[in-house]
């Protein structure tokens, strides 16, 4: 079954599966299966925001302070961040539109990852505004081998389903020897598994493996420094918050059965796989803070405390898709990271440089002396 | 005129409920959600958006009747809340995920 950019078979979309049903021809939106996706598109669209509006002159002349240990952190965090919105920007595009069937659905997928577009764009702003030569940073982001090392585990399962798709449209079902990657199995089955583990792949990259990175932004920030950064920070946060909510509910609705029932019983085969992913890429962002804090850690954070944070956060995004948490750590160790990721007072107007600073001042007052327990100062 | 409406039954603002979390139990009202007062009884409750779209807030509803002045964008699991945003309209058991 091919591609068709304008499928001219009459159908009604309000029967489809959200993938591999029919392809979607006219986008419309006056009736919709699944509405959430239409309420997703608006939500985004209402959090809008362009990086150029955050001034970050200050963050320049604060970067040059920082120790050489703590410049390691922030351009570190920086490089892994712009690998996942790398990723990010393209891939929901490239391998969920060619099998997506909801007109609803494939609105929220460009409007998703535009937004992460938005985010790798914020990148080259602040690496711009901070360093002389951006190339170094960026060139980097190839050959540094603990970033390339989380560029696998990011990648492996939208390129795998990106390969099976491409198979499905041009040869059909069956199996299909390709050169250097052996017989590959075509079956509804094996696609929609395929996808499924996508999904479920994308869900915890944007449940968990940004949020080590944001801690380290948010605890610079308690200290009055990089503020621009974290202003930029709590914009991308935001928009990931949401699309968490998108993964989430494609997740939920897959394993309900109620979208495709044939789902549910993938999603039920795939539960552990699910799992592992979950607690591989915990792992990974626990290795991850050990390599930021190799030659010193920064106050009020350390590699123990951000591992304590990754295993909480971890368990709550479980949760959040039925299934049983996989740590013990019950409480969440930076309470104070939560007054930075809540979005109510984000602005971006430049002339507002002072309100993080502003901020800072607020959370501190809200914080009771027992928050600072694991706040090494 | 001012008796009249304050004797609206839905204007009836001070409606007190029990919401039990272990052995403590705190009483909360149908002003606002959940989650503020929890916070003021120094109870902490993970979050993020506070608005209902990023599923941080939520924990087990055991028993009672929770409602959504507005539909949240977040997934909730059947047996679970999302705290930041649902209004208590009974007597409640609550439990973190953790427990
Ligand atoms: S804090 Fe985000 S849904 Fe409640
Ligand atoms: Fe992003
Ligand atoms: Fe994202």
């Amino acid at each position: 079954m091919s591609y068709s950019t304008f499928n001219r078979k009459q159908f009604d979309s309000m029967k489809e599966p959200m993938f591999f049903g029919e392809n979607v021809n006219v986008a419309r939106y006056d009736q919709q299966k699944h509405p959430i996706f239409e309420k997703l598109i608006e939500k985004q669209l209402s959090f809008f925001w362009r990086p150029e509006e955050v001034d970050l002159s200050s963050d320049r002349k604060d970067f040059q302070k920082l120790e050489e240990h703590e410049q390691h952190i922030f351009l570190s965090n920086l490089k892994y961040q712009t690998l996942l919105d790398s990723v990010q920007g393209r891939s929901p595009n490239v391998a969920l539109l060619p099998i997506v069937s909801l007109p609803e659905l494939e609105t929220w997928i460009e409007t998703w990852s535009f937004s992460e577009t938005i985010h790798s764009r914020s990148y080259t702003h602040i690496i711009r505004n901070i360093v002389n030569d951006p190339t170094k940073i960026f060139d980097d982001i190839t050959v540094n081998k603990e970033i390339t090392k989380r560029a696998d585990s990011v990648s492996v399962y939208y390129d795998r389903l990106i390969e099976m798709v491409s198979l499905y449209n041009t040869l059909g079902l069956g199996t299909h020897h390709v050169p250097e990657h052996g017989d590959i199995e075509i079956s509804m089955r094996s696609l929609k598994k395929a996808l499924y583990l996508t999904v479920a792949s994308v869900n915890v990259l944007e449940a968990i493996r940004f949020y080590v990175s944001f801690a380290c932004s948010f605890a610079f920030a308690e200290r009055t420094l990089m503020e621009g950064n974290a202003k930029i920070i709590k914009l991308i946060a935001r928009d990931e918050a949401l699309h968490l909510t998108g993964t989430q509910h494609m997740l939920n609705l897959m394993a309900s059965g109620k979208d495709d029932p044939e789902m549910a019983i993938i999603a039920q085969e795939c539960k552990e796989e699910m799992r592992n992913i979950f607690v591989e890429a915990a792992e990974q962002e626990k290795d991850w803070a050990s390599y930021l804090f190799k030659d010193g850690s920064m106050i009020g954070l350390n590699a123990q405390i951000l591992g304590q944070y990754v295993e909480y956060i971890t368990n709550v995004r479980m949760q959040a898709v039925g299934l049983d948490t996989a740590f013990e750590t019950k409480h969440n160790p930076i309470p104070w990271i939560n007054a930075w990721l809540v979005s109510d007072n984000v602005q971006v107007a430049p002339q507002e440089a002072e309100i993080s600073s502003y901020l800072v001042g607020q959370i501190d007052n809200d914080l009771s002396e027992s928050d600072f327990d694991d706040f090494d100062l | 005129m001012t008796t009249l409406t304050s004797n609206k039954p839905d204007k009836i603002r001070d409606k007190v409920h029990r919401v039990l979390l272990g052995k403590k139990q705190i009483l909360v009202t149908e002003d606002e959600p959940l989650l503020v007062q929890l916070e003021r009884e120094g109870i902490h409750v993970e979050y993020q958006c506070r608005e209902g779209y990023c599923s941080s807030c939520s924990i087990k509803l055991l028993w009672g009747q929770v409602e959504y002045p507005f539909e949240p964008l977040a997934w909730v699991q059947s047996g679970y809340m999302l705290a930041c945003c649902a209004i208590v309209k009974s007597d409640i058991e609550i439990a973190f995920f953790s427990d």
